[in-house]
This record gives structure tokens, C-alpha cells and sequence, in this order.
């Protein structure tokens, strides 16, 4: 590591002498295909144009954004970092982060995934894209429902309303050894919960916060839809249709009919279940079925070198790099042009779902404002209450007490 | 007695001997709790643009008036109660079979002693298997199995009766290996001589356990006592990965809602103040820990 930093260093004063714009970029250590992309990419990139280079940093994921507000006390951010979505509105909050209004042509604009410009977007400027997306879908074995008699929703806009839902968990339970049908990964912890079962909030009606002007969370939170969405979860988990799912092995084994989790567990579905699986959009509690989405985008800093890092966003937007990257982790192509190409994503692909689900309005970002990580870390702590059997009115109500107490505390964030 | 060297006169050479370590002890203990005190005292959030506001007591009306924190408190306090005395116990039992010269007893040694090699993340997780709910998990079966079917199958780790218990039983079983080697050391250092005295006085085996054992270990149960409180008021890796605090606060500890106060939720000042609290709680317990069992100096 030493070693690397010196060579680097010294790389440095000879390409400054030849009047090269050096950019410092930082990635976390995702997955290994991720990382060893990145670094493919970084070289493609650096061979283009030998006037702009990027020198990449990883960050381990675990102390990502502890890592960044270390840098940003000592001064020591790079020109432009991948973070978390979620993070962006704390960031720009805080004044780490510049525009990128005028990076992005009105094609590339129109080209991009309306989610991921919602995400980056924060007080009418756009601050972060991502070349991925997420998106979370109810997988299942067809030839399962079909013995079961259920009826298999076409698309987002024919999703099982929550009445029929709770039928469908009722038939399956029926025909199960211990009546678990139903996996929510409860094995997961921390973001998981929020990104999972806030759509649920929004799908009757609820919210985390007042989005109006993201000042309060009381009414809405701890308000009739979101309790009545939270009451029907905990329902399930009542009934026994939950399992608990300890070994991650609910669906694969196939101990239960129906998992609800992101499109990252396609791979490990499919080749447990092959041309059997499905996927299927969250129930629809009222106001139609929704999902979580976002994922890790790319901003510039405010030291950051405008130009060359534009063009290196820019290039990891271009068909082939976003489809590089979605290749590797298996997420939502950013692009239009690149899910046309994608196997798994275009029209006739197994995951269109989640596209349509992104680009139909089905899609729910996750709170644009700075209290986010306490919206996040209330919201959980309720949830884990509520799976435990606990009152959910007074779990809510607590969390929206906590997450009003941040935004006082922090004069509103403004 | 004073020799001459050790006068005032010529400290000089002791204190920069002294110095290095002194200098890391400041920095790296001194400072950040000093800051910890001060940072308590304050409105400081991770990152935060707004300016830093002195808030007086605020951060400790606030933790203090928290269910979350009052019911850390008493976690605390069971899990010191519960866990302490039965590790001990077990560690001391643990200590005097392993005294022994037998063959194959440097492996029986190492295989009790491993638990506390492994990361505390790794051995939570592993529990987390054994404890997994429904008739097929490990620590159900084998309750099953050894009550002859009476046993029904519990979620362990979501049931607020037996949630904190089964994080005390990880507990026992991670840490015990420590306390026994300490312990063996100590059994160790007892003079055969004794024993022997004792043998032609006498003494029963339990009358020697009594009357030389436990008397010669006084020291050494002590330290061990004293250690284990402090390692459990420190209480967290377990919750973290087990139960994360719940179910409904049954295990949370302080330390983890400090950990969630500075980093889930990046309120620095309410973190710091959860630990100040969490420092003056263990400070006391040691002082009266050491003032009911005023270990005895070096006799001779």
C-alpha cells in the first residue's frame, strides 16, 4: 500500500509537469466484480484521454461515510466520490457536494432512469447520478401458485391488493409443512428494513416524513395509513406466514413460495428455481404498489475539477460501462439505451418488472433531506418492535417523536 | 529507604523514560475523554454546517428521560449480576479440572480456551444459527431431546424473556476461556508445600480447596471479578449482531445506544454523553468493588 502511494506519487510529478489534470475518485470495496470493474473502467478511461486521469481509492463499504466526514473535517475529499443515495441531501447539507446541472445533455437526461434523476436531485439542482438502480419484487415459483390457484399478477398496475394478498399467504400456508410462506429477510438488518417495508407506507397512503417540507413526521408516520400498513405486516408475522430465515435459504430451498427482497437475489433464484421463477410486484395497500429504489451514485466535491470529472461521469454512463457494471452486480441499468441491450432487463427479460416499476412511477426515493440517517435509524428500531409483537401505534409514535427532535434540533435542516 | 538517584534532584531522567508512554497514554486516552466530557456538554453532530452550541444538560436530560437508555441501564446491570458470578464460577470449576497432570491436558486447555481467540462478530453469528427458531434449530433440538419432547420450540433471540439470557449464555461460553487461563496461572503459583501441609494436618480435598485454594486465588478472583464487570457493562458486539437491542429494549446496553446515537444517527454530543455516564457508572462499581474486596499487597 506504501509502496503503491509512493509509485503514485511520483506518477504525480511527472504527468503535473506534462500539464495532465489528475482526479482523485473514491469507490467502496462492494462486491468483487464491482471493484475489478471499476478499475477496468478506470483504465479505459485513462487511455482515452491522456490529458485527464483518475486515480482511484477504495474505501471499505462498512466506514464509508465515517471515512468521508473524516476527509471533509481534514479537508482531504477527493475530486468526486460514490456514496450511498441516501446520503447525497446530508452531503450537500453540510457543503461537500457541487451541481451537476450542466453536466448531463438533454438527451443523456432524457436517456438516465426518472429515478435515478429524482435521487440525485436535491433544493432544484441535480448532485449525484448513478450508472444503477435498485428495485424489489416478490419472487415465487410459478408452477407453485399455479397449484395453488392463485392468481398471478400481470404487471405493477395488477398488483394483489392487500385483501388478496393475505387470501394468497392463507391458500399457500394451507399447503405447507409449517405454514411459512413468506420470506422477508428478516435475516437482513439496519437499511434493509426501511428500503423494504417504507414502500408498504407509501403504498397506503403513509409516509416516513411530510414531504411537503420535510419538517415534521407527525400524521404521517404515526398516522392512520401508515399505522394500518404496518398493523397488516405484523399480521403476517402473527399468523405464522413469516420465516424466519436464518440461514438465508427460505426461497432456494424452496421452504417458502413467495421471498420479498431486491433484484440482487436474481442470480441464486433463478439458478435454484430456473424457468419456474417469477417476479412479482409488492401488494398494493390503496394507492397502488410501490418499491424502494437508489443505490450508490457518484457526486462531484466542491474542490473537485469540473471538466475532467464531468467527462469521466459522463463516460461511465456511456452503453457500454453501464452495462459493464450492471453486468456485474446484476442491478437496474441507468440507461434506456443500455437496458434495450440488457439480457435480463429489456422488454422480454426476466427483470423488465423492475424498469417498468422505475419508470411507471411505482418507484418511491427514499426522504431528500439531511435527517435521513435518524429517518432511517427511528424508522428500524419501530420496525424491530413491531416484528417483536410490539404496540404500533406507540412505536411509530416514538419514531416520529425522534425524527421531529432531529429536524428542531438541527433548525430544520435548512 | 531513598538513595540518592531517586531524589528530586535528578527526576529529570525518570520523566523522560516515563515520557514516550506518558505521551501516548495523554493522546490517546486522556484527550479523547476529556473531549468525550467536553463534546457531552454540546449540540455537536457528525458533519453538521450548524455552529456548536453549548447546551448545558440537555444531551443528559435526554438520555436520562429515554426508555431506550433507562432500559440499557438495567441490561446492564443483570447481565453484570447474572454473568459475572456464573463465569467466575464456571472459569474456576473449568480452572481446577484443567490443573491437572494429565495426558492430553494442553488439549483440552486449548479447546475450552479457543472461544475467546475467535472474533466475538464470528461467535454471535454462529449462535445466532444455534438459537434459530422452529423445532429445527440446534439449541431447540437439543432442548427437545433432553426434556424427552416437552420442550416447545422458542424464538429465542425475539422473545423479551429470553432474549437477553440467551445473549448472557453466548457471553459465558465466549468469555470464560479467559477467565480460566488467569485463573490456572493463579492455581499454578500456589506452593505445592501447602497442599502437602495440609495433606499431613489432614485436610479433605474440599477442606484444601477451602482453606488453601481459595485463599492463595484471592488476588487472582479479584482481578478476575473486577475485569469481567468492566468487559460487561462494555456489553455490544453481541447485541449488534444478535438482537440489535430488541426485542422492545430487552437487551439493549448502553453502549449500544451510544454506538447508534454517534453513528446511526451521527449525534456526536448524545453519543459522547451516553459514554460519560457509561465511564462514571463503571468508575464506581470499581471503587466499591475494590473498597468490599480490598485486594490483599504482596505479602513478605
Amino acid at each position: 500500500m506504501i509502496a503503491f502511494n509512493v509509485a503514485s506519487c511520483n506518477d504525480d510529478t511527472q504527468q503535473r509537469a506534462i500539464g495532465v489534470t489528475q482526479i482523485d475518485a473514491w469507490f467502496h470495496t462492494g462486491q468483487e466484480g464491482e471493484r475489478r470493474t471499476i478499475i477496468d473502467q478506470v483504465a479505459r478511461f485513462n487511455k482515452i484521454d491522456p490529458a485527464v486521469q483518475v486515480r482511484l481509492t477504495m474505501i471499505p463499504e462498512s466506514s464509508y461515510n465515517s471515512q468521508v466526514q473524516a476527509a471533509a473535517i481534514a479537508g482531504d475529499l477527493p475530486d468526486i466520490l460514490e456514496f450511498d443515495g441516501p446520503y447525497l441531501y446530508n452531503y450537500v447539507w453540510q457543503g461537500h457536494l457541487q451541481p451537476l446541472d450542466d453536466l448531463l445533455s438533454s438527451e443523456l437526461r432524457a436517456d438516465l432512469l426518472p429515478s435515478i434523476i429524482k435521487q440525485g436531485s436535491y433544493r432544484g439542482h441535480l448532485y449525484a447520478i448513478g450508472s444503477f438502480d435498485s428495485g424489489l419484487g416478490l419472487y415465487a415459483r410459478r408452477s407453485r401458485l399455479q397449484q395453488a390457484g392463485v392468481r398471478i399478477p400481470a404487471g405493477p398496475a395488477d398488483a394483489w391488493t392487500t385483501q388478496e394478498f393475505k387470501t394468497v399467504l392463507q391458500t399457500l400456508a394451507k399447503k405447507d409443512d409449517d405454514g411459512a410462506v413468506l420470506d422477508l429477510k428478516l435475516n437482513y438488518t439496519g437499511e434493509w428494513f426501511t428500503y423494504a417495508f417504507s414502500p408498504l407506507l407509501n403504498s397506503a397512503g403513509g409516509d416516513l416524513i411530510d414531504r411537503k417540507d420535510f419538517l415534521t413526521s407527525s400524521g404521517v408516520l404515526n398516522g392512520s395509513a401508515s399505522v394500518a400498513a404496518m398493523k397488516q405486516l405484523r399480521s403476517w408475522i402473527q399468523s405464522g406466514y413469516v420465516d424466519p430465515n436464518v440461514d438465508d435459504g427460505a426461497f432456494t430451498s424452496g421452504r417458502v413460495a413467495l421471498s420479498w427482497v431486491g433484484h440482487w437475489e436474481y442470480p441464486r433464484y433463478a439458478k435454484a428455481a430456473g424457468d419456474d421463477l417469477i417476479v412479482l410486484p409488492l401488494p398494493n395497500f390503496g394507492q397502488g404498489s410501490r418499491t424502494g429504489q437508489g443505490s450508490w451514485v457518484w457526486g462531484m466535491t466542491a474542490r473537485g475539477e469540473h471538466a475532467a470529472a464531468a467527462s469521466f461521469l459522463k463516460f461511465l454512463l456511456q452503453t457500454d460501462e453501464v452495462l459493464a457494471m450492471a453486468g456485474v452486480n446484476g442491478a437496474v441499468p441507468a440507461t434506456r439505451s443500455a437496458i434495450a441491450r440488457s439480457k435480463l432487463y429489456r422488454t422480454d427479460g426476466p427483470l423488465h418488472l423492475f424498469v417498468e416499476q422505475l419508470t411507471g412511477g411505482y418507484a418511491v426515493t427514499r426522504p431528500q433531506t439531511p435527517a435521513y440517517p435518524v429517518i432511517t435509524s427511528a424508522f428500524q428500531a419501530a420496525f424491530m418492535d413491531i416484528r417483536n409483537n410490539g404496540d404500533v401505534q406507540a412505536a411509530l409514535d416514538k419514531a416520529a417523536a425522534v425524527i421531529n427532535q432531529d429536524i428542531a434540533d438541527n433548525k430544520g435542516y435548512r | 529507604m531513598r538513595s540518592g538517584w531517586q531524589s528530586n534532584s535528578s527526576s529529570g531522567p525518570a520523566w523522560l523514560f516515563v515520557a514516550p508512554a506518558l505521551f501516548g497514554l495523554l493522546l490517546f486516552v486522556a484527550l479523547p475523554f476529556v473531549l468525550a466530557i467536553a463534546l457531552s456538554f454540546t449540540n455537536l453532530r457528525l458533519g453538521s454546517p450548524l455552529p456548536l452550541e453549548y447546551v448545558g444538560l440537555e444531551q443528559f436530560r435526554r438520555i436520562f428521560s429515554d426508555e431506550a437508555f433507562r432500559h440499557a441501564l438495567i441490561n446492564n446491570a443483570t447481565f453484570a449480576l447474572l454473568v459475572v458470578p456464573l463465569q467466575t464460577v464456571i472459569a474456576l470449576m473449568l480452572a481446577l479440572l484443567f490443573n491437572r497432570r494429565l495426558s492430553g491436558m494442553a488439549w483440552f486447555r486449548t479447546l475450552f480456551f479457543m472461544p475467546v481467540v475467535f472474533p466475538l462478530s464470528l461467535v454471535a453469528v454462529v449462535w445466532v444459527l444455534i438459537f434459530a427458531p422452529g423445532p429445527g434449530g440446534m439449541m431447540n433440538a437439543v432442548l427437545e431431546t433432553a426434556s424427552f419432547g416437552t420442550w416447545k420450540a422458542q424464538d429465542f433471540l425475539h422473545d423479551p424473556q429470553l432474549a437477553l439470557p440467551a445473549i448472557m449464555l453466548t457471553s459465558v461460553w465466549q468469555g470464560m476461556g479467559f477467565q480460566m487461563v488467569i485463573i490456572l496461572a493463579g492455581l499454578q503459583a500456589i506452593p505445592r508445600e501447602l497442599y502437602e501441609a495440609a495433606r499431613i494436618d489432614g485436610a479433605s480435598q474440599w477442606n484444601q480447596f477451602l482453606h488453601v485454594t481459595l485463599p492463595q486465588l484471592r488476588n487472582t478472583l479479584i482481578f478476575v471479578v473486577l475485569v469481567t464487570t468492566i468487559l460487561a457493562f462494555r456489553l455490544f458486539d453481541q447485541v449488534q449482531i444478535m438482537t440489535q437491542g430488541g426485542p422492545h429494549y430487552a437487551t439493549t446496553t448502553a453502549m449500544y445506544e451510544a454506538v447508534q446515537s454517534a453513528f446511526a444517527r451521527q449525534q456526536v454530543a448524545r453519543g459522547a454523553a451516553v459514554t460519560v455516564v457509561l465511564f462514571v457508572i463503571v468508575l464506581l462499581i470499581t471503587v466499591l468493588q475494590r473498597r468490599l474486596l480490598r485486594q490483599e499487597r504482596a505479602i513478605k
